[in-house]
C-alpha cells in the first residue's frame, strides 16, 4: 500500500542529510541523547550529552523540486541544562538531555520540555524578524540621548531585520525527583505532563512549578525489597486519564488517574511469561523494557527490550500481539555484551504516522524497520559511505549461519561502539531522523 | 570481541567491578543498572552454589590476619578500592587485629583493648567529618545486648540510614527502623546525632543516595524482619530480593571464594577484602553502613 507511511515493501529510503561533525574523534558532549519531531514535523529537536538542544526546521518545499521534501536546517541552538552539583548528596548532576517533548503549537511561538536527570524545563522558542527603530530617547545602538538634545518627536516604527530565533526558559520544574528522570510525557489535555524517575512518577501542571502530584511510587518501605524500577512512562494519546509505565522486569502497567490519586494499583498489567528455554544469567537484563510508545491511534503500544520489539493490544494483557526480533543473533553473545556494558544500552522505538511500520536501532549503525501489515522487515545503515544525496539505502544483512554471503556482515564484525539508540519518524511523511553517536541522519522516502 | 570465558566466577568478578566503577561515574550511581547487575550476581551465585552443593562445609569465612594484611597492601595501592571501602558495608565476624579496629563495639570474647578507636586504622575516615565521628561514638556506646554480636553464622546488621526524601537519619537493625538508636543517656550526643539533619562532608564519600547497598555478611539465613514475618524462609533470599546483597555476596556466597587459590580470582578477593578492611576498621559485629535512599 503506497502513500505516506506506507508499507516498507515498496518504500525505498534515500539519504537526505547528515548533521554533526565528521570527526571520528567524538567529543562526549556532542553525543546525541534524544531526538524528537514536533507535532507537524516541521521542527526536529535533538538533545546531547552536553546539555544542548539543537532545533532544525524544515524548509518549505520548493516549487522547483517538488520531488524533494524540504531540507532541515538549524533553526535554534541553546544550552538547556548545565552541570550541577548537589552538595547535600555529594552528587554531580549530569547536564545530559534525557528527553525532549514538544507541546502542540498554540500561538506563534513553539514550546518544548527538556529534561536532564533532575530538572525539567519549559522552553519558548520564538522568532523575531522585526525590530523597533526611531526611539526618541535612545540612539540606535542603545545609548540614551540627553533629553535636552531632543528637539522633535517621532513615532518609533518596526523595521524588518534578519530572522532571530530566541529560546528562553519559561518554567523550571525542579526538586521533585530524588532518582534519575527517564521520561517526560505531555498529556493530551495539553495542560499537564508527567515525569518519571526510577521509582516515582509525578504529575505537573505546565503553569505551576512549585509543586507536583506524585501519582506512582514504587519505592518499597525497605529498599532491600526493591526488585524493579520504572524505565519509561507515557500518556495515552487521547485519553487524558490514562498512562502507562514500563519496568525493568519487562512489565507494563496501565493506570487510570480517575481511580485514585495515587496510581499504585494498576488498571492493567501487560506481561509476557518468560520462555524457560531462554533462561540465562542475563534474562532479567534483556527483559528490561527500555522504551514504551503508544501508537498514534491509541489502540496499541510498543515496547522495546534488549533483543526485541513487542506490540501490545491494549485490550490484551497476557501477551503481545506481535513480536519482532531486532538482533536475535546477539542472544549467544550476551556475556560479552555484559562485559562491555552494551547489554545496558537503552534502545528507543517509534511508530510511523499511520502505525503501519515501527522502527528501532541496533549496532553497527544499523536500524531496523518492521512493516506490520506486510510482515516484512528491513535493516538499513546510517553511515557516511552511503551519504550521497538522494542515494538509495541498500538493505543490510547480518549473517548468522556458517556461510557468509557476499555483502553480508558477520556478527563478529559488528561495531558495538556504533549504536543507534534514538530514532524518530515524521508524524505525517516518510521522513526519519536517525541518531548515531554524534551525527544525525535524515532519510526520506524516494519519490518518483 | 566475542570471546569470553563464560563461567559464574568470572561473572561475579565482572559484576563486582561494575558496581565498583559505577560509584565513580558522573551523575551518581544508576539505580537501574546496578539493580540489573545484582540480578546477574544472584544468578551467577545460584548457579555456582548449585554446582557446588557437595562443598557445603563451611570453613571459617575469613583468612587469618597475616593474609588479610597482605591483601591490605594490595588495597592500599588502589585508591579507588579505599573509596569503595568507605561505601561497602559488611559485617565482620572473623579474624581481626587490634590495629584495624576502629570503633568500640566488640564481639564476644574480644579483649577490651580493641574497644578504642585506633587513629591509624581510621585514617580513611576524613577527620573533619565530625558528624560521622559522633555517630561512631554513639554506636560504640550502644548497649551490647541490643546488638547481635558477631559470631559466625549470626546476623548483626545495623545500618544508619539517611533517607534523602525526608532527610531523616535513622537506624535499621535487622530490617527494623529505630527512631532513636542511642537512647541511653550515657552516650555523648546520643539521639541528637540521628535526629538532626545530617551535614554532608563532601570530602567523605558517603554512599550515593540513589544506590542502596545493604550489608552483606556471612550469614546463611535471611535477616528476620519480625517474628511473625512470613518471609522467614531462607530460600526467599534467592528468589526476588535481589537487592539484598546478603543473599548474593554474603551468606557464604563470596566467602567461599576465599578458599580458592586461583589467581584469576584476584578481583573477587580484592572485593571481599575490601569488606574485610572496612569492617576491620569499623569494628566487629556491626556495620557503619550509611545508606541513603
Amino acid at each position: 500500500m503506497a502513500g505516506p507511511g506506507g508499507g516498507s515493501s515498496d518504500v525505498q529510503w534515500c539519504f537526505s542529510q547528515v548533521k554533526g561533525a565528521i570527526d571520528d574523534d567524538v567529543a562526549e558532549a556532542d553525543i546525541i541523547s534524544t531526538v524528537e519531531f514536533n507535532h507537524t514535523g516541521e521542527l526536529l529537536a535533538t538533545g546531547d550529552k552536553g546539555g544542548r538542544v539543537v532545533i532544525f526546521q524544515q524548509e518549505p518545499e520548493s516549487k522547483n523540486q517538488p520531488q524533494c521534501r524540504g531540507e532541515y536546517n538549524v533553526y535554534s541552538t541553546f544550552q538547556s541544562h548545565e552541570p550541577e552539583f548537589d552538595y547535600l548528596k555529594s552528587l554531580e548532576i549530569e547536564e545530559k538531555i534525557n528527553k525532549i517533548r514538544w507541546l502542540p503549537q498554540k500561538n506563534a511561538a513553539q514550546f518544548l520540555l527538556s529534561t536532564n536527570d533532575k530538572t525539567i524545563k519549559l522552553w519558548k522558542i520564538s522568532e523575531r524578524d522585526k525590530r523597533p527603530e526611531g526611539y526618541n530617547l535612545k540612539e540606535e545602538d542603545g545609548r540614551y540621548r540627553d533629553p535636552n538634545t531632543v528637539t522633535t518627536l517621532r513615532v518609533p516604527i518596526f523595521r524588518p531585520m534578519d530572522l532571530m530565533v530566541e529560546a528562553s526558559p519559561r518554567r523550571v520544574f525542579a526538586n521533585a525527583h530524588t532518582y534519575h528522570i527517564n521520561s517526560i510525557a505531555v498529556n493530551s489535555d495539553y495542560e499537564t505532563y508527567l515525569s518519571a524517575d526510577d521509582l516515582r512518577i509525578n504529575l505537573w501542571h505546565l503553569e505551576i512549578t512549585d509543586r507536583s502530584f506524585n501519582i506512582v511510587d514504587i519505592k518499597p518501605a525497605n529498599m532491600e525489597e526493591l526488585t524493579e524500577v520504572i524505565t519509561a512512562a507515557e500518556f495515552h494519546p487521547n485519553q487524558c486519564n490514562t498512562f502507562v509505565y514500563s519496568s525493568s522486569k519487562g512489565t507494563i502497567r496501565m493506570c487510570d488517574m480517575r481511580a485514585s490519586a495515587l496510581c499504585d494499583k494498576h488498571a492493567k498489567m501487560f506481561e509476557e511469561p518468560e520462555d524457560p528455554n531462554n533462561r540465562s544469567f542475563f534474562s532479567e537484563i534483556i527483559s528490561s523494557i527500555s522504551d514504551v510508545k503508544f501508537s498514534h491511534s491509541g489502540r496499541y503500544m510498543m515496547t522495546r527490550d534488549y533483543l526485541s520489539v513487542k506490540i501490545w493490544d491494549l485490550n490484551m494483557e497476557t501477551r503481545p500481539v506481535e513480536t519482532y526480533q531486532v538482533h536475535e543473533y546477539l542472544r549467544s553473545k550476551l556475556c560479552s555484551l555484559y562485559e562491555n556494558d552494551c547489554i545496558f544500552d537503552k534502545f528507543e522505538c517509534c511508530w510511523n504516522g499511520n502505525d503501519s511500520v515501527v522502527m528501532t536501532g541496533s549496532y553497527n549503525n544499523f536500524f531496523r524497520m518492521f512493516d506490520r501489515g506486510y510482515r516484512q522487515d528491513v535493516t538499513l545503515e546510517a553511515s557516511r559511505e552511503n551519504s550521497k544525496p538522494r542515494s538509495v539505502l541498500k538493505p543490510r544483512k547480518v549473517s548468522t549461519g556458517g556461510k557468509r554471503k557476499k555483502d553480508e556482515i558477520s556478527v563478529d564484525s559488528l561495531d558495538f561502539n556504533k549504536k543507534i539508540l534514538h530514532t524518530a519518524w515524521h508524524p505525517l511523511d516518510n521522513i526519519i531522523a536517525v541518531a548515531t553517536t554524534n551525527n544525525l541522519y535524515i532519510f526520506q522516502e524516494k519519490l518518483n | 570481541i566475542m570471546g569470553c570465558a563464560f563461567d559464574a566466577q568470572n561473572l561475579i568478578s565482572i559484576s563486582l567491578r561494575k558496581i565498583q566503577s559505577s560509584r565513580t561515574q558522573r551523575g551518581g550511581i544508576k539505580l537501574h543498572k546496578n539493580l540489573l547487575v545484582t540480578y546477574v550476581l544472584r544468578n551467577a551465585r545460584q548457579f555456582y552454589m548449585s554446582k557446588n552443593l557437595s562443598q557445603t562445609q563451611r570453613t571459617h569465612p575469613y583468612e587469618d590476619v597475616a593474609a588479610v594484611r597482605e591483601r591490605q597492601e594490595y588495597l592500599e595501592l588502589t585508591g579507588s578500592f579505599t573509596e569503595l571501602a568507605d561505601d561497602f558495608y559488611c559485617n565482620f565476624t572473623g579474624a581481626e587485629s587490634d590495629t584495624w579496629h576502629c570503633g568500640a563495639h566488640q564481639p564476644h570474647g574480644q579483649p577490651a583493648e580493641v574497644a578504642h578507636q585506633d587513629a591509624s586504622a581510621c585514617a580513611m575516615v576524613a577527620p573533619s567529618d565530625s558528624d560521622l565521628m559522633v555517630s561512631e561514638a554513639c554506636w560504640s556506646c550502644a548497649d551490647k545486648s541490643s546488638w547481635e554480636l558477631p559470631i559466625p553464622n549470626t546476623q548483626a546488621n545495623q545500618k544508619t540510614v539517611l533517607d534523602l526524601d525526608t532527610h531523616v537519619v535513622t537506624t535499621v537493625t535487622n530490617g527494623y527502623f529505630h527512631s532513636d538508636c542511642c537512647a541511653q543517656p550515657k552516650q555523648p550526643q546520643g539521639a541528637q546525632c540521628y535526629a538532626k539533619k545530617r551535614k554532608m562532608d563532601t570530602s567523605y564519600h558517603i554512599v550515593d543516595p540513589e544506590f542502596y547497598l545493604p550489608d552483606f555478611g556471612p550469614v546463611p539465613c535471611k535477616r528476620m524482619r519480625s517474628e511473625d514475618d512470613s518471609h522467614s524462609d531462607s530460600e526467599q533470599l534467592d528468589s526476588t530480593n535481589i537487592s539484598n546483597l546478603i543473599s548474593v555476596l554474603g551468606s557464604g556466597g563470596l566467602s567461599e571464594f576465599v578458599s580458592w587459590q586461583q589467581t584469576d580470582l584476584e578481583q573477587i578477593f580484592a572485593a571481599q577484602t575490601i569488606c574485610l578492611k572496612h569492617t576491620l576498621l569499623t569494628g566487629s559485629g556491626w556495620t557503619r553502613a550509611i545508606e541513603a535512599f
